[in-house]
């Protein structure tokens, strides 16, 4: 991972002192709640249902033990004794107090993190592949790369009151594992017929009220001008991005309404004026961003063979390897990850106990790295086949080794109405019903991405669920309404919507209807995908309706 | 009302657009008023403000810009970012040299960054903002993009 140096430190200390003094002025009554908002947002914090709610930044989702432990320390020290992973590869606190924020962001500071940006009107968390650097089919790895975004946008001056929230994603390799084209900016990392890196460009996608998928603005930028090009769409956005309307504001909407040529054309004439500028990464800024990442050391020699006897002595052991664990890119290692979706837990939320516990597997078995996923998971990416089985082990005494990932269990989920002041319904009572209902036959269905938001604001991403639930409010009661066919990977596609919302208590039923459908109608190893593209909507819809 | 100006409290030699109060020599306009009057106002020989609001089109003025010794930009609520986008593109883009002030809405916590996207005038509402002002100015050693 990224270590940070001197200037680096001083800069998040520095931060801290600032939101310290903010924080003191605003308890005082010297700063007014408007105007104290857009500080504390842009330092993670949100006033929530309950409590506030402190939102920490993992950058592009890689972290240390170290940085995990703090987290546990944080979260019995300040909160509840737990933490909440989200689809940004971010981690939230429910319960801080206001006045114990500064304390919290200075042992941040500690371990080399912040809370800069995870909130407010500017450009959020840079977001890339979890599997970044360790999977078979990259290009070139992002991190780097998304340090440099990131530095460039930390408390960037220009752009922080844009007029609505900014994400950017990275991926480094063909298959998008990084959700890019729900993004504001996706980029993918490209080589061009002479060998030089670069990236394509997409623009304006995103979910929320209006999901809409991202599309190309340009096929191909060199990587020493990707800053000064993102800096003109910036520019763009921020002088004719909506501010009218909240729910307009995003730079999709303004793509959508000027029209993506014209959205062009007034990048490309504001980019000519700053090309070849300030902004310019020589090779050697980018190598030197390169050398800061630690360097693992792989052992060369390592061997399948411990791991072969323990696949076929112990089945549960190989439900789990063939779940949760993925092919490396060096012989001798696996990819494993850690499931956040265990019965009668909220999805992505941790005990402080677990924290401990994952940054000591991950400092002894992974290179003291740990990794957040969007689909609210960890992972430890550098595993020695040979010890997968005392990883196992040891996973499951802590509630850490449920074999789902993939699977229908395994859903995305927002707070929904138990936390967040936005919501029209509860999600995490219907995870906890789907995972009942499902927990037993979950692997044997197969993989189905199964996503849930409380509201239309969507940070649960149902637009992109294979099952997509969105909660609603009709007349103070909760209802769902259910999507099908939406996709993340590779060609993003918004579901589509299956019928009349349903109430509450029928939900888990309707969720049991179409996967019954699936499975009544599968060819042998057809996805759910697949199936659905084949036989389409009605079959579900007769299912699911015909039974209410 | 305060005015900061190159990291200091000081007076101000322009005209006040709250007061009317002249001041010799020198002239601030609205855009519209430059356009109306523009021939009129380079004859006076006077020293030329312009006021723009952070949304207004600049491209008829652009080429005019050397004509005038400050520009005004009317922060209509500070968590309206476009005048940091204007203020950016006048002085890096358009090379503008004179002074470039920030009024209307502008809060002590954002001073540092209006100063850093090319205003050198910030305009508060009285003595204790701009002396806490001038503390947030002091608060990062720091930055990770060009200056």
């Amino acid at each position: 991972m990224y270590l940070y140096n001197d200037f680096d430190q001083t800069l998040v200390n520095e931060r801290v002192e600032q939101f310290r003094n903010q924080t003191t002025r605003f308890l005082n009554g010297d700063l007014t709640e408007e105007q104290f908002r857009p500080l504390r947002l842009m330092n993670g914090l949100y006033i929530q249902t309950h409590a506030p709610m402190l939102r920490v930044n993992i950058p592009y989702g890689v972290l240390s033990s170290k940085q995990m432990r703090m987290f546990a320390h944080i979260s019995t020290q300040y909160d509840k004794s737990y933490g909440h992973f989200t689809t940004r590869q971010n981690i939230q606190f429910n319960w801080p107090k206001l006045e114990s924020v500064p304390d919290i962001l200075a042992d941040l500071a500690s371990v080399q993190m912040h809370a800069i940006q995870s909130s407010g009107n500017c450009i959020r968390n840079i977001t890339c592949d979890p599997l970044a650097g360790v999977c078979a089919d990259e290009l070139e790895d992002p991190r780097p790369y998304c340090e440099i975004i990131r530095q460039w946008s930390t408390l960037h001056p220009e752009f922080s009151y844009l007029p609505r929230k900014f994400k950017i994603a990275v991926s480094g390799s063909p298959k998008d594992r990084a959700a890019t084209q729900v993004h504001d900016i996706g980029l993918h990392m490209r080589r061009d017929n002479n060998g030089n890196m670069g990236f394509e460009v997409l623009v304006g996608g995103g979910l929320g009220r209006t999901p809409i998928i991202g599309q190309t603005l340009s096929p191909f930028i060199f990587e020493k001008d990707v800053l000064s090009y993102l800096e003109a769409i910036l520019r763009i956005y921020n002088r004719f991005g909506r501010r009218d309307n909240k729910y307009k504001a995003r730079i999709k909407i303004l793509v959508r309404e000027i029209g993506l040529e014209t959205f062009r054309e007034q990048v490309e004439a504001e980019w000519h004026c700053i090309k070849g500028g300030e902004l310019t990464l020589e090779s050697k800024q980018i190598e030197h961003i390169k050398q800061r990442f630690q360097v693992l050391d792989y052992h060369t020699d390592s061997s399948d063979k411990v791991l072969t006897e323990h696949l076929s002595s112990d089945a549960k052991f190989k439900a789990w390897f063939e779940q949760n664990t993925l092919t490396h890119k060096q012989n001798g290692y696996r990819i494993a990850f850690i499931s956040l979706k265990a019965p009668n837990q909220a999805p992505g939320d941790i005990t402080d106990k677990q924290m401990n516990i994952v940054a000591d597997l991950a400092e002894q078995y992974s290179f003291g790295l740990i990794r957040t996923t969007h689909d609210q998971n960890l992972a430890l990416t550098d595993i020695k086949s040979d010890d997968l089985y005392s990883l196992w082990q040891q996973l499951q005494q802590h509630n850490l080794a449920t074999a789902n990932i993939g699977t229908i269990t395994d859903m995305i989920c927002c707070p929904g109405l138990d936390f967040c002041s936005l919501a029209n319904a509860s999600s995490i009572d219907i995870a906890q019903g789907i995972t009942q209902r499902f927990t037993n036959t979950a692997t044997e269905i197969g993989d189905i991405s199964l996503k849930m938001s409380g509201c239309m604001n969507g940070c649960g991403h149902h637009s992109i669920g294979e099952i997509g639930i969105l909660g609603v409010d009709k007349k103070g009661e909760q209802w769902y309404q259910l999507t099908l066919g939406g996709s993340d990977s590779h060609q993003s596609k918004l579901g589509d919507r299956l019928g009349k919302a349903i109430a509450k208590a029928d939900v888990v039923d309707a969720i049991d209807n179409i996967v019954n459908v699936y499975k009544d109608n599968r060819h042998d190893g057809e996805v759910f995908s697949a199936t659905l593209k084949r036989i389409g909507l009605d079959p579900y819809k007769e299912r699911v309706y015909g039974s209410h | 009302m305060a005015l900061i100006k190159n990291k200091q409290i000081c007076s101000d030699g322009w005209p006040n657009l709250k007061t009317s109060a002249t001041s010799a020599g020198r002239v601030i306009v609205s855009h519209d008023e430059w356009l109306k009057n523009k021939d009129e106002l380079i004859l006076s020989g006077k020293r030329l403000g312009l006021t723009l609001e952070a949304d207004e089109k600049i491209d008829e003025f652009l080429h005019d810009i050397g004509k005038f010794s400050l520009i005004i930009i009317n922060i209509a609520s500070f968590a309206d970012g476009r005048a940091y986008s204007l203020a950016k593109t006048l002085r890096f883009t358009h090379q503008f040299k004179g002074e470039i002030r920030a009024i209307g809405d502008v809060l002590p916590d954002q001073a540092l960054y209006l100063t850093r996207v090319g205003f050198d005038a910030l305009q508060l509402p009285d003595n204790k903002a701009a002396e806490l002002t001038l503390q947030t100015l002091a608060g990062f050693s720091a930055f990770y993009q060009p200056n």
